[in-house]
């Protein structure tokens, strides 16, 4: 794809973004499904507040966390080599939903000390995965941090059956369970504030280092040969983007597959360079978890997990591409 | 004869406990000529290359490069030094050529920079050096191994280095693409930049090298000209297998006989 031609497709995914955040606005059960017309907004009192308070932050951290995951999915999906990792697989999901059990069951369950406690654990578990690769003595790198993920994540699974299944069944283990599902609720503009600062750091580091994304997904001696500084340099952008997702996470509950399907979705448009794939990820997971939220909080009576939709649309999405002719894995060349 | 790059003493393992890959190894390579690296496998052609490169850091001895050991260089001067080719790249997603190519121009940006306009035309220039700019928009999964092995030694001249450090090569290529690559590499040697390559076909070398180096078990062999190094006597040593060496019309060539007729 040239330039130019990306340029202009990436205009028109940005007004496309923005009209979808303009609609999704409208969008809700309030006044009556499926929402309300712009003249209600300039009379009704009420609706005013509900736009201001519940439903912008809520929209700005649909965004941000769509953005977020798709970013980390690139990023580790490249570093790494590999095709199907997705941002959690650091143990960052399951240490975030340790987190929100624990302070859930524990600590009390204000939504500020769940989101310190989630984010908390998932910075712990990514350590720890980071750790315990370091001191495991055979493979090469890529495989060390996919074993240690894999296993930070299932010692932290496990831990979470087990708070679930010591948690009270009529109080604590629906809350619990709801947060697994993944969704965007109680978001208020306090937790937009929380997230932004690891946001803004972990996107603005993987926008800014998005070309040598590339380089560090070559062959250790090439990278090397091409004057990279590997472990600093994918121990920077893997910290920043990871750490912005643990914290999301802490907000949204464990949102599976965008940080998967989204990455795909971008190379196959823009094709592989991170210079053009990513930031057009970015801007497509975003749309994609706000067109998510939307129909979570619109299709039935009640709120649907998010996490729920995005696995459903997701999937489908993954399966589509999957047995589509044109849909091309290649992990060795 | 001016040396560019030149080991030193040169002791190596892969851990303390492991076997010694390289002993005492010493060389000189000479500037802009082409040398030519052969052994048996296992010999420790492609360490030695990873010592020159920097990436492996020999427990004793010193690799120095324009007369200046490595340790005086920071990492980002010696990739504007010395370029390599490994043996194996793969290329994880389906970068186009021109991308891949691009990526050469590393070593002169800085971690948070884009590449420029001036990058660029250096890159359409290296497609274009190595005969491939009709690939530039192709997906690099999609051309032949030979195309392939062109577009990492394009990657490799847009990184405008003194040395080239190319791990065989030619491997697993048809006669056609071994001569562009080999015939490459001696205008490159014209133009002042100095290739090793390491490589299993002794006519090979003999047709792109000024240079010889004979390797076995961890040092050097033999060492000079193609009078000197490709020699009968040589060569049925160290690849313990008969092989004679002919002169036609001047021109030396490596013949290899059966091996019942040997001892």
């Amino acid at each position: 794809m040239t330039k130019d031609k990306y340029n202009r497709f990436l205009l028109l995914l940005g007004i496309g973004i923005l009209v979808v955040f303009l609609v999704s606005v409208f969008i809700g059960r309030y006044p009556s499904p499926p929402g309300m017309l712009p003249g209600t907004l300039l009379k009704d009192r009420l609706a005013q507040q509900l736009v201001l308070n519940l439903r912008l932050p809520r929209l700005l951290v649909a965004f941000l966390l769509g953005m977020i995951l798709s970013a980390a999915g690139s990023v580790l999906q490249m570093i790494f080599r590999n095709p199907l990792i997705e941002p959690g697989f650091l143990g960052v999901s399951q240490g975030a939903a340790f987190g929100a059990a624990v302070s859930i069951l524990w600590l009390g369950n204000h939504p500020l000390v769940i989101e310190l406690s989630a984010t908390f654990f998932g910075l712990l578990a990514l350590a720890a995965s980071y750790y315990l690769s370091t001191r495991i003595r055979y493979g090469g790198w890529v495989l060390r941090l996919i074993l240690s993920g894999v296993a930070v994540s299932a010692l932290f699974s496990s831990g979470v059956g087990v708070l679930k299944y010591i948690a009270d069944p009529l109080t604590e283990l629906p809350e619990i369970t709801f947060w697994l599902l993944g969704g965007l609720y109680s978001v208020t503009w306090r937790d937009l504030l929380f997230v932004l600062p690891f946001a803004l750091v972990g996107i603005v580091v993987v926008y800014v280092m998005r070309w040598r994304v590339n380089l560090l997904s070559l062959n250790d001696d090439t990278a090397f040969s091409l004057g990279a500084s590997l472990t600093r340099e994918r121990l920077i952008i893997l910290v920043t983007i990871v750490a912005a997702a643990a914290a999301i996470t802490a907000i949204s509950g464990v949102i599976s597959w965008v940080g998967l399907i989204v990455p795909h979705i971008s190379r196959r448009i823009f094709g592989a360079s991170a210079e053009k794939s990513i930031p057009a990820a970015m801007l497509l997971g975003g749309g994609f978890t706000m067109i998510a939220d939307d129909l979570a909080r619109t299709l039935l009576a009640g709120e649907i997990p998010l996490g729920i939709l995005t696995s459903a649309i997701g999937a489908g999405l993954f399966i589509y591409l999957m047995i589509s002719m044109s849909f091309k894995v290649r992990r060795d060349a | 004869m001016h040396n560019i790059l030149s080991l030193d003493g040169i002791h190596f393992s892969y851990s303390e406990e492991g076997p010694v890959v390289l002993a005492d190894l010493s060389l000189n390579i000479p500037a802009g000529k082409v040398t030519a690296i052969l052994g048996p496998n296992g010999t420790g052609k492609t360490t030695m290359l990873h010592i020159m490169l920097g990436l492996l850091k020999p427990f004793q001895g010193c690799v120095a490069v324009a007369g200046k050991p490595h340790k005086y260089y920071s990492k980002r001067e010696l990739s504007q030094m010395i370029g390599l080719v490994p043996q194996f790249e793969s290329i994880p997603f389906n970068f186009s050529v021109i991308e891949y190519v691009l990526l050469g121009r590393s070593p002169y940006l800085n971690p948070f920079q884009l590449p420029g306009e001036l990058d660029l035309e250096i890159t359409e220039n290296a497609l274009k050096e190595a005969g491939i700019s009709h690939l530039a928009e192709k997906p690099v999964t999609e051309i032949s191994g030979g195309e392939r092995q062109l577009v990492h030694i394009s990657r490799v001249l847009t990184q405008q280095t003194k040395i080239l450090l190319l791990d065989e090569p030619t491997a697993h290529l048809d006669l056609e693409n071994q001569n562009r690559i080999l015939s490459l590499l001696k205008r490159m040697a014209a133009q002042g930049v100095t290739s090793v390559i390491t490589t299993h076909d002794p006519n090979a070398a003999i047709f792109a090298a000024d240079h010889f180096v004979l390797m076995n078990k961890g040092n050097i062999a033999a060492e000079g000209g193609v009078e000197d190094v490709i020699t009968t006597e040589n060569l049925s040593l160290i690849y313990r297998t008969p092989i004679r060496v002919e002169k036609t019309n001047g021109y030396t060539m490596v013949v290899m006989d059966k091996m019942e007729e040997y001892g």
